[in-house]
């Protein structure tokens, strides 16, 4: 007999349906299944058959076929398993359906238990958009699938409760099955043991504690370069010798974004759902990531067998903080390059491409030279000269031009570790970031400064006249090319906005001079 | 082997210092065409061409003048048959090749085409200088083996100014020393007198910097060919220093790269440009010292600026204060030292007068911007320090630091500010004495 059910996949962070058809018929027994699958899917056979039998069903002795359609699409994963199986029980006739359209998306376990898989939000999305009104999922990322407008999610922890809710007449509204009595103390692994065992590996978020301001000891100028940054979506880099406490200050960036707006934390949410984090409300706070050096190209832009999102797509709509910038293969560094200008990354691969969001800001620190002490005034830094600035002429120039602040930190004196001024806390500079994004938010575009196109910023950056004769002299000095005098402005304007100032002040150009890049200032040091 | 040797009639120092009849009036006479026959060359053309010979130094060169007579005479013998032998031989200085058939036969390769050789000194747009020609500084022609040929780009003039110090130290300063350099540097340009150093990052480069910055005269001794100029991060200095009416001088052709033995051999020039060698920081083993013991040996003057004890960077000042306590001097302060050097009657130049004052210069930049500079002088390099000396905010701190840098005050490297141009060479409680 044949059995139709709807299930669905994800290919990059679109959810897609697919019609999982479960032919069972006399013959030979065997088990085969076609419509493009990839391993994990093959592999569903045996999953199937043994969550079938542990869970007190038989499985037939017959020849049973499965066909996954649309057939051109290539299918990956285990969100299958479960519509598998319920087709071969509905089949043979096991289990007797109430009428109405039936989708069911997880993975299963040999016992019959039902696991999480990634991507359940924009899963459960799409069977929204195909008119279904209810879908089984398992039951630790029920919440998730329920963010999804228009569809009940009915959570299941077992085979067994998959097949009470496809009995249960459609039309009873609140149908969420109760735990299973039996688990008990286990209650929490299915969470655990599905994050590590399907799906892309949860990557921990930041790898570090997140920081408070308060903890930042000196380093005002740098302070305040990271104020200005993440309140106009700048990209910047921190140059410091090691201990300066560039790590310590991107720590404290969690705690300065404010949180996502509806539709951006739409879009956070679900590429949480993908990467297998399992939200349970929409995310609200930015994400921010840092990923180590020895990462590879594949885990930066996205693809894989399953065509992953990656960092830069993690990072969407929040930060990519890269820690010791030059230590990054050239390749994976060169890979940026489309997203930080076009704020989406497109990850082709035979047959198929996807195009991912990466609308991060950019964040990357280093040290001014291999061994990290130059500058340093004890002298200890031994790399010869001209060695720095080759050190730093490794950040390349499509990165540059993304780098609208640079800030190189000094060490900073132990006494100045002990004494000074109680600085100011995370929450307080917060608030000054958010306001000053709110004013941003209400102009023009609506784009961060760090954002907005050459032309709107032209007309967003009206200077006095103090301001546009800094900006000549500045120019004249180092010969600033388009660009420079561009990222000039862009800081500027933050500057100005972090103040509500209407017009950009002499006073906002001559802060935002600090923090150019050093090979714009290079004309002005002659005697270094 | 014919002698010359131990018992030759002439001993080398002496053959060369003795002045030489002038031939040619003007040394900046560019290179004519070339058309490849050593006959055509001018004496000055030939001098220029055997210098470019690697390996053949100020005695094997002294030698074959001695036994050949001119330059264009040893350019002839080299492309005869068994001009090679007669090159090797005629080198003997004191019963020693001072060089080998190689070398020989480099000699004779440039003899047959001297065009490339001519065509990159043109091309370079330096002046040749020779021992003969009366424009060779007197001070460099008396020391021992002087550079039979000097490259020289900017004025001529600068390498003959009535005095002449040189400033020399590490290449790895500490900022204080690098201070003491700038002022040191500066007060002697105002003096009217030339400062002589080498162009090197750290402590040359900032006294050659406030030279610059108060308009004064300074003159670079490369140790390597103009064309291959080191440190490519001074490029820009050595442009202003031109600019400024100084030089850069090198014994070296234009395309000579930098070696490691050419720079203790280019010291032996800063110091015999120089009336007087000052050395502000140099730890135990340093080029600085080779200037300074070159220094002595010329009977020049040599003054070491004393550093802390355990200071490393100024380890080799204090040894030399210690061990050379009757021939090198201390420097004991900024005025002291242009007192001790004989600069302190010296009239200063009329292009030097004139100038509007550093402070009046710091209170058109305004309040915040005049106390920032006070304490950039009084040596707070941080910005953290910066805004604990003045009390003002941190927004308007940074804008002031972009005004001073916008008047070539102040510069900044590794997240450190520090003074420049006038302001560096300001003395530390107010910088109103400029």
């Amino acid at each position: 007999m044949l059995a139709t059910l709807l299930s669905a996949t994800v290919v990059g962070l679109d959810g897609r349906v697919i019609r999982v058809e479960v032919d069972v018929a006399g013959g030979l027994p065997g088990f085969t299944i076609v419509g493009l699958a990839d391993a994990a899917l093959q592999e569903a056979r045996e999953r199937v058959r043994g969550a079938i039998r542990n869970a007190g069903f038989v499985h037939p002795p017959r020849r049973i076929t499965v066909n996954l359609a649309p057939a051109e699409q290539r299918k990956a994963g285990a969100s299958l398993d479960l519509a598998i199986a319920m087709g071969i029980l509905l089949g043979s006739e096991q289990v007797r359906a109430a009428p109405g359209r039936i989708a069911l998306i997880g993975e299963l376990s040999l016992g019959g238990e039902v696991r999480a898989v990634p991507g359940i939000l924009p899963m459960a999305a799409a069977l929204a958009r195909r008119g279904l009104r209810r879908v089984v999922v398992p039951d630790v990322v029920r919440e998730e699938a329920a963010l999804a407008d228009g569809i009940e999610a009915i959570g299941v922890a077992t085979l067994r409760d998959a097949v009470e809710a496809v009995r249960r007449r459609s039309g009873r509204r609140t149908v969420t099955l109760p735990p299973r009595v039996d688990l008990g103390v286990e209650a929490v692994a299915p969470i655990a043991a599905s994050a590590a065992v399907s799906g892309p590996v949860r990557r921990p978020r930041l790898p570090l504690e997140v920081a408070d301001l308060a903890e930042v000891r000196g380093q005002l100028e740098a302070r305040r370069g990271l104020e200005i940054a993440l309140a106009g979506g700048h990209g910047l880099l921190l140059v410091g010798p090691p201990g300066s406490g560039k790590t310590l200050l991107a720590r404290t960036i969690p705690g300065l974004l404010p949180p996502l707006g509806d539709v951006e934390a739409l879009a956070a949410t679900i590429v949480a759902s993908v990467a297998g984090d399992a939200p349970r409300e929409l995310v609200r706070q930015a994400p921010v990531r840092a990923p180590h050096h020895t990462l590879s190209y594949a885990a930066m832009v996205g693809g894989g067998p399953r065509m992953s999102p990656g960092e830069v797509t993690l990072a969407d709509h929040g930060v990519l903080f890269l820690d010791e910038l030059p230590e990054f293969s050239r390749d994976v560094l060169e890979a940026l390059r489309q997203p930080l200008e076009e704020g989406r990354v497109s990850v082709a691969r035979v047959g198929r491409a996807t195009t991912f969001p990466a609308r991060f800001q950019f964040v990357a620190a280093m040290n001014p030279c291999p061994c990290g002490l130059a500058g340093d005034e004890s002298g200890r830094c031994r790399c010869g000269p001209g060695v720095p600035e080759k050190y730093t002429g490794r950040v390349s120039g499509p990165l540059r031009d993304r780098i609208d602040l640079w800030i190189t930190m000094p060490n900073v004196a132990p006494a100045a570790l002990m004494t000074g001024n109680e600085p100011e806390n995370s929450a307080l500079v917060a608030e000054r970031i958010a306001f000053a994004r709110d004013v941003q938010r209400a102009r023009g575009s609506g784009r961060l400064n760090g954002r907005v196109s050459g032309r709107e910023l032209r007309s967003i950056c009206r200077l006095s006249t103090v301001a546009s004769r800094r900006a000549i002299e500045l120019a004249d000095l180092e010969g600033l090319s388009g660009r420079g005098t561009e990222r000039l402005l862009r800081v500027a304007r933050t500057i100005a906005d972090l103040d509500a100032a209407p017009a950009v002040l002499g006073g906002h150009l001559e802060e935002a001079a600090r923090f150019r890049s050093p090979a714009a200032r290079l004309g002005a040091r002659e005697a270094s | 082997m014919l002698g010359v040797g131990a018992s030759g009639p002439v001993g080398e120092a002496e053959a060369v210092t003795e002045p030489r009849a002038v031939t040619e009036p003007s040394p900046v006479a560019a290179p004519r065409p070339m058309t490849a026959t050593p006959q055509r060359l001018t004496e000055r053309e030939a001098w220029a061409v055997l210098v470019s010979v690697v390996g053949l130094g100020p005695v094997g060169f002294g030698a074959l003048l001695r036994r050949f007579g001119t330059g264009l005479e040893v350019l002839d013998q080299a492309i005869r048959p068994g001009g090679v032998g007669a090159l090797v031989a005629g080198g003997v200085n004191e019963g020693r090749e001072t060089f080998g058939h190689p070398v020989g036969e480099a000699i004779a390769t440039v003899a047959r085409d001297p065009g490339p050789v001519l065509g990159r000194i043109e091309s370079a747009g330096v002046a040749i200088l020779t021992l003969d020609d009366a424009a060779y500084p007197n001070r460099l022609r008396t020391i021992e083996m002087p550079p039979h040929v000097l490259f020289v780009s900017g004025d001529v003039a600068a390498l003959s100014a009535e005095h002449a110090i040189a400033v020399v130290g590490t290449r790895r300063p500490t900022g204080t020393g690098r201070l003491t350099a700038a002022r040191i540097g500066a007060a002697i340009a105002k003096t009217g007198a030339a400062v002589v150093s080498g162009l090197a990052v750290g402590i040359d480069g900032a006294a050659q910097a406030a030279v610059t910055a108060e308009d004064g005269i300074t003159v670079a001794v490369l140790g390597s060919g103009h064309g291959r100029l080191y440190p490519r991060a001074h490029a820009n200095l050595a442009r202003s220093i031109v600019a400024h009416g100084g030089a850069i001088v090198s014994e070296l052709v234009p395309d000579a790269t930098p070696t490691t033995s050419a720079f203790p051999r280019r010291n032996r020039i800063i110091s015999g440009l120089s009336d007087a060698t000052i050395v502000v920081e140099a730890p135990e083993r340093s080029g600085a010292l080779i200037t300074a013991a070159w220094a002595l040996e010329q009977g020049r003057e040599c003054f070491m600026v004393p550093g802390p004890i355990g200071e490393p960077r100024s380890a080799g000042c204090l040894l030399w204060l210690r061990d050379y306590a009757d021939q090198v001097r201390i420097v004991a302060g900024i005025p002291e030292l242009i007192e001790d050097l004989g600069l302190l009657d010296v009239e200063t130049p009329a292009r030097l007068a004139g100038r509007p004052s550093l402070e009046a210069e710091l209170i058109e930049l305004g309040k915040t911007a005049r106390s920032v500079a006070i304490e950039l002088v009084r040596g707070h390099g941080t910005l953290d320090e910066l805004v604990a000396a003045t009390g003002h905010p941190v927004a308007t701190t940074l804008g002031a630091l972009t005004l001073l840098e916008l008047r070539g005050l102040a510069t900044s490297a590794y997240g450190r500010y520090r003074p420049a141009g006038r302001l560096a060479n300001a003395d530390p409680p107010r910088p109103s004495v400029a």
